[in-house]
């Protein structure tokens, strides 16, 4: 069992909560969504694994089993084009769940219009496998959801 | 072996939501599929391994398939550009 903990702090508003049809139907994949703490912050690893691929508004870590999770910091963040992000790892190294992965500033997202509501999904899970398991709040590394 | 090479037209790539929504579209066949890019060619129905490719706008990628329907329906998903001809935002 793999589990997965919380990116950022924040209160937990699973997929549904996600303003985009993808995600909210549970389309990228299984999981949950956190709606962050506003205000400069760090998000971390979700799990300890190898960071496959590292945009500065999203990121993959894959586990030894080859499980892989996503994390989208807010939606639509693709297009500010990295401004606003800052990367304090490099795609392929190895870290451990909690790590530090990318500064951003989750108010900053909300001014300018975009949500700043982040999925953390598990990628090819089957959903029966995934169950969420944090409460209301999150702070950042605590449990999120557990896959099976 | 149906098999297609497209320029990406779609604004952002395959990032998470047009990725997820070519993953499902893949998932569909019966047959396997296969993305290429840059010689590297990986499961089309894995979100995972599609994410992990990296494919942007305006880059070549190549789709296999014993089942050209699919092939063709994928191949629609990343070069579709709406009726002004200017890149469509996916949603």
């Amino acid at each position: 069992m793999t589990s997965i903990v919380a990116p950022v702090a924040g209160k937990v508003v699973g997929l549904a909560g996600v303003p985009d049809p993808v995600f909210a139907e549970g389309m990228v994949g299984p999981g949950s969504a956190i709606d962050p703490v506003r205000g400069p912050g760090v998000a971390v690893a979700p799990i300890s694994g190898v960071v496959r691929k590292l945009h500065p508004h999203a990121y993959v870590i894959v586990d030894a089993e080859g499980r892989g999770v996503l994390v989208h910091l807010g939606i639509d963040t693709v297009k500010l084009d990295g401004e606003g992000f800052q990367l304090l790892v490099e795609e392929g190294a190895r870290v451990a769940a909690g790590a530090e992965i990318v500064r951003w500033d989750a108010g900053s997202i909300e001014e300018g219009g975009r949500s700043p509501i982040c999925p953390v999904i598990a990628l090819d899970a089957d959903p029966a496998r995934v169950t969420v398991t944090a409460g209301d709040e999150v702070h950042t590394a605590d449990p999120l959801f557990t896959w099976k | 072996m149906a098999e297609r090479q497209v320029k990406v037209a779609t604004d952002v790539g395959l990032h998470a939501r047009p990725a997820a929504v070519f993953v499902q579209t893949a998932a569909v066949s019966e047959n396997e599929v296969g993305l290429t890019k840059d010689g590297r060619r990986v499961n089309a129905k894995s979100i995972l391994a599609v994410l992990g490719l990296d494919v942007r706008n305006g880059e070549e990628i190549t789709i296999d398939s014993d089942d050209e329907t699919v092939v063709n329906r994928l191949a629609g998903l990343v070069t579709d550009t709406g009726e002004t001809g200017a890149p469509r935002n996916p949603r």
